[in-house]
This record gives C-alpha cells, sequence and structure tokens, in this order.
C-alpha cells in the first residue's frame, strides 16, 4: 500500500479537521467520482462516553460524553485496487465522517486523487500550527520567572 | 376539577413562549443577535459551565444553550442533558492520558519550581475587581486588535504543550499513596442509579457535571470548618486534550479531536496511623469539561472528603456520600425546586381541608375544655 503524503495516517483526521467542512466535503466528492465508494458501516453520528484515570488514585471515571461521527468505507479504483478509510471523529456530522473515511483510503490506497488530498493536509497542518502557536504565546507570556525574585532578596540582603 | 386549569391554559403557556421570545429580541430595531460564536468566545467561562454541568462537550450547543435561555446556566445544562439524551451511545473511550493535556495554564501552590515551570495563562487571579469602564463602550477596531497586539507582544521561548504532573514528581518521592491495581470498572451515572454506597468513580463522575455552586458551597463548609481538609493545591492544570481513539481500519490510535479540560490535584494532610506502610500524603483529584477552576478544586476538596466518609463514616455532611452526590446535580434540584411553581391546586386543597378539620376540631375540644 502506498502512501503519497508525508504525513503519517494517525494525523489525517485531525488535520482534516481543522479545515471547513466544505472544503473537506468537496475534496472527498472529487475523488469518489473517479472511484467506487461503498459504506462497510453506516456513517453514524451519537455519543462517546469519555474515560479518564484520576490524577490522585488512578481510579478509572468518565468524565461526560462527547460528539462522536464514525464512517468506515471501501474504496475501489477502475483497475480494481481496493483500499480500506474509516474516521472517527468528535464531531456530530456524519457526512463529514464519511467524507474523511473516503479521504483516508484514496490517500491510504494511493489511488487517483491523493495528490489533491495533500495540500488539504498542509493547509490543516498549518490551521493547527497557528492553533497551537496562540497556545503557546498564552504560556510563554505568563511563565513566572523566580529568578527575578531571588534577585530582589539578594538586594533587599545587600540593603541590609 | 384540578385539571380544568391545565386545559384552559395553553394558549396562556404558548403566549408566554412568545414572551419570553419578545423579552430577548426586546432591544427591537436596534439589536443584533447574539452569534454563537460570540457567545462561545466572549462568554467563554460561561459556556465552560453549562458544558460541565450538561456533561456534554459540545461547546457550540452549549453556546445555543445560553443564547436559548437566554444565559440561564441550570436550563442551559438542562436543554444538554435533553440533547445528549436523544443521542446513541457510539462508543465508550479508552482511558485518556491527562498528563498529554495541551496546556493553555498551570500552577502549583505546592512547590515554587515545578518541572517545567509555573505557567499562570488566561487569569483573574491576580486582577483587581475593579470595573474596567472602557469594556462599556468598546469599538469594533479596538476589540479585534487586542488579539493582534497580543500575539505581537509574546517573548519567543520555546515551551513544549504538555508537561509532567507535579503528583507523580511526589509519588515518586514515596511521599503519596502507591498506586493500588485497578478492580472496578468505571461507574457510569448516565445508565446506572446511585444505590449506595458507590464506587468513587460514580462519586467522580456525578461531582464532574455538578452545578459548581452546589459543589463550591458543600466544599466550603468543609474548607470553613465542617471538615478536616486543609488542602495545598498540588497542581491546577487547564488545556486542551487529546481525545484517543483506534483507527477502525488500522487499530493505531488516532487523535479524534481534542477537549477543553480543567484538572486539579489537592494534596490533604499525611495520615500517620497507616498500618500498610509509612505515613503519606492524602489526595484529591477535581476534573471537568472546560475551564472551571473553583468547580474543579472544590471536586478536588470534596473528593478526599468523600474518601474519608466512605473509609471512616462520615463526620460532616460533606463527607457524607448520601448528602454530597444527591445534592449536587444542578439539573435534579433546579428541576424540583421548579416544580413547585406547577399546579398543586389538589394537593393545596387536600391540605386546606385537613387544616379546616383540624382548626374545627380543635373549636370544639376547645369549647369542650371550657364548658
Amino acid at each position: 500500500m502506498t502512501t503519497e503524503t508525508h504525513f503519517p495516517r494517525a494525523d489525517w483526521p485531525r488535520l482534516l479537521c481543522a479545515l471547513r467542512a466544505g472544503e473537506v466535503r468537496a475534496a472527498a466528492e472529487r475523488c469518489a467520482r473517479e472511484l467506487s465508494v461503498r459504506d462497510l458501516a453506516l456513517p453514524q453520528s451519537g455519543l462517546a462516553l469519555l474515560k479518564l484515570r484520576d490524577g490522585a488514585l488512578a481510579e478509572d471515571y468518565f468524565l461526560g460524553e462527547m460528539p462522536l461521527a464514525r464512517a468506515r468505507v471501501a474504496v475501489t479504483t477502475v483497475d480494481g485496487r481496493r483500499a480500506e478509510g474509516a474516521a472517527q471523529i468528535l464531531d456530530d456530522r456524519a457526512s463529514l465522517a464519511r467524507s474523511i473515511a473516503i479521504l483516508d483510503a484514496v490517500l491510504a490506497g494511493g489511488f487517483p486523487g491523493c495528490e489533491t488530498v495533500e495540500p488539504l493536509l498542509e493547509q490543516g497542518a498549518h490551521v493547527l500550527e497557528r492553533v497551537a502557536a496562540g497556545r503557546r504565546a498564552l504560556l510563554a507570556a505568563t511563565h513566572v520567572d523566580f529568578s527575578l525574585l531571588a534577585r530582589t532578596d539578594d538586594e533587599e540582603d545587600d540593603d541590609a | 376539577m384540578g385539571y380544568v386549569a391545565i386545559k384552559g391554559g395553553g394558549r396562556a403557556i404558548e403566549g408566554s413562549h412568545a414572551a419570553v421570545e419578545a423579552l430577548r429580541a426586546a432591544e427591537g430595531e436596534a439589536g443584533t443577535p447574539l452569534s454563537l460564536s460570540t457567545i462561545e468566545n466572549q462568554l467563554r467561562l460561561l459556556t465552560s459551565r453549562v458544558l460541565s454541568e450538561g456533561g456534554l462537550y459540545h461547546p457550540r450547543l452549549a453556546a445555543l444553550a445560553i443564547k436559548q435561555f437566554q444565559g440561564d446556566t441550570l436550563e442551559a445544562a438542562f436543554a444538554l442533558r435533553a440533547y445528549r439524551s436523544t443521542k446513541p451511545r457510539l462508543l465508550e473511550t479508552p482511558v485518556q492520558d491527562t498528563s498529554r493535556m495541551r496546556l493553555i495554564r498551570r500552577i502549583s501552590s505546592a512547590f515554587k519550581g515545578i518541572p517545567g515551570g509555573q505557567l499562570l495563562g488566561p487569569t483573574y487571579d491576580y486582577a483587581l475587581r475593579l470595573m474596567r469602564l472602557d469594556l462599556a463602550d468598546e469599538s469594533s477596531e479596538a476589540f479585534r486588535a487586542v488579539a493582534r497586539r497580543f500575539m505581537q507582544g509574546v517573548p519567543d521561548t520555546a515551551l513544549p504543550d504538555s508537561f509532567p504532573k507535579v503528583v507523580d514528581a511526589l509519588r515518586a518521592e514515596g511521599l503519596l499513596p502507591p498506586l493500588a491495581p485497578r478492580t472496578q470498572e468505571a461507574f457510569d451515572i448516565t445508565r446506572e442509579p446511585l444505590v449506595f454506597p458507590v464506587p468513587r468513580s460514580a462519586a467522580l463522575a456525578t461531582m464532574a457535571r455538578a452545578e459548581t455552586g452546589s459543589l463550591l458551597a458543600i466544599a466550603y463548609s468543609n474548607m470553613r470548618g465542617y471538615g478536616d481538609v486543609h488542602p495545598t493545591i498540588a497542581e491546577l492544570r487547564v488545556g486542551y486534550l487529546p481525545v484517543m481513539l483506534p483507527h477502525p481500519v488500522t487499530g493505531e490510535p488516532v487523535e479524534a479531536g481534542e477537549a477543553l479540560i480543567t484538572e486539579c490535584e489537592v494534596v490533604a494532610m499525611y495520615e500517620g496511623n497507616n498500618s500498610d506502610g509509612p505515613p503519606v500524603f492524602t489526595l484529591g483529584c477535581g476534573a471537568c469539561f472546560g475551564h472551571n477552576e473553583v468547580k474543579a478544586i472544590s471536586m478536588a476538596i470534596l473528593d478526599r472528603a468523600l474518601q474519608k466518609g466512605m473509609r471512616d463514616g462520615p463526620r460532616n455532611p460533606s463527607e457524607d456520600p448520601e448528602f454530597v452526590l444527591l445534592h449536587v446535580d444542578g439539573v435534579d434540584s433546579m428541576g424540583f425546586a421548579s416544580h413547585y411553581k406547577m399546579p398543586h391546586y389538589v394537593t393545596f386543597q387536600s391540605d386546606m381541608d385537613r387544616l379546616r378539620t383540624t382548626q374545627s376540631k380543635a373549636k370544639a375540644s376547645a369549647k369542650g375544655v371550657l364548658a
């Protein structure tokens, strides 16, 4: 199975979810025109129950629920090559999960159209990098520098 | 006879729906409807509160509920709960590792020099509680410039996204109880009723979606003296937890999305007569969806108090699992309080009949005594 992208498969859903849903749907529709797409499971939207391990005694508990959409498809090329794709995303749009599942299969199989998906992954990576930079800024701007406190203490000692 | 009024109230009820909508739009031509994005971003702490009390991490729907119920957090959380009850449960996630949270804030009141440092992040903790009158008449231009100016002024520091947990360092030093092997499945409060005694996982799940004020009030009772938790915050973290699910085809973990979470661990006084080993600090844990620090701290204090109550028997309300867990849910308690507004014509008629009968008997009895 060839992969035409340098992003690992585990990152594809995250990168695609960073884009506008319309762009992802349009890309999946473009790819699907050249391919046969069969649903291996009905695209669904519902909830996922989030399980955490508590930080004190390491016991498992449920924090609450989150929206989840999922889809699984098999994609076949005109020359008979086949690949499976799937998506599980924290979103309530089953149609978006199906679009991502199609693109997952297209990229995994290195099928016609994957060269048009690669720029989308790049675009998603840029969006996520902007978000990460914003979060890093929140930390960088508020990082407490205790060395200043130590310097003040020394100065007070000198004054005394 | 009690049903007549309800039948006749149909038109009035429809009118009340229209009336409440009319008040939402009372600004008339001068008004602008609130966008969900505006609520989600500019009222982010309110959205956080509704998310966690609704028990559903769906910021957009939480914002919609806030708009629909005009800022009433209890009703908004109720609407989220109602929404979730219409959706199928597709899966239970594998256990997620909160040490991978992409932090925006992280502090410890236990140590100055925690590994990775103290990162104050967005907080009002150090702000004066004075009104910023400039916000009363903020221009769009000034508003849009705020984020841009912030990003321009940030020092170029290489910081990781995630940081080690403070409790792990304490545990490595032997100051915390060793981790016991996990024997119990996590309790699902959305499927199972709370029948006491309940496992700790049921308490944590119940408090995670509890009403903030209720949790705070009971935790405060413990802090003030009706209890013995004197907590030190080992760590308070706010950040985005990547939720990892196995890829249905490859089985490898894939990030399905992320959720903003607040998590807090408190260290309380050590217990000296532990026959199983040397004395160690005791711990409490709190966590909730969204950014809600008071809730996470209150939950951590109550977790520690409930552990004591479950082990030794409750000596204060905050140590009694039944008292705490059955009284902190906002939807339950709001529902009970609100139901008193519903017609009670028949039951009250019965109360009046009984009172009149009792009064008659009392009068007759008084006459008998006088005679």
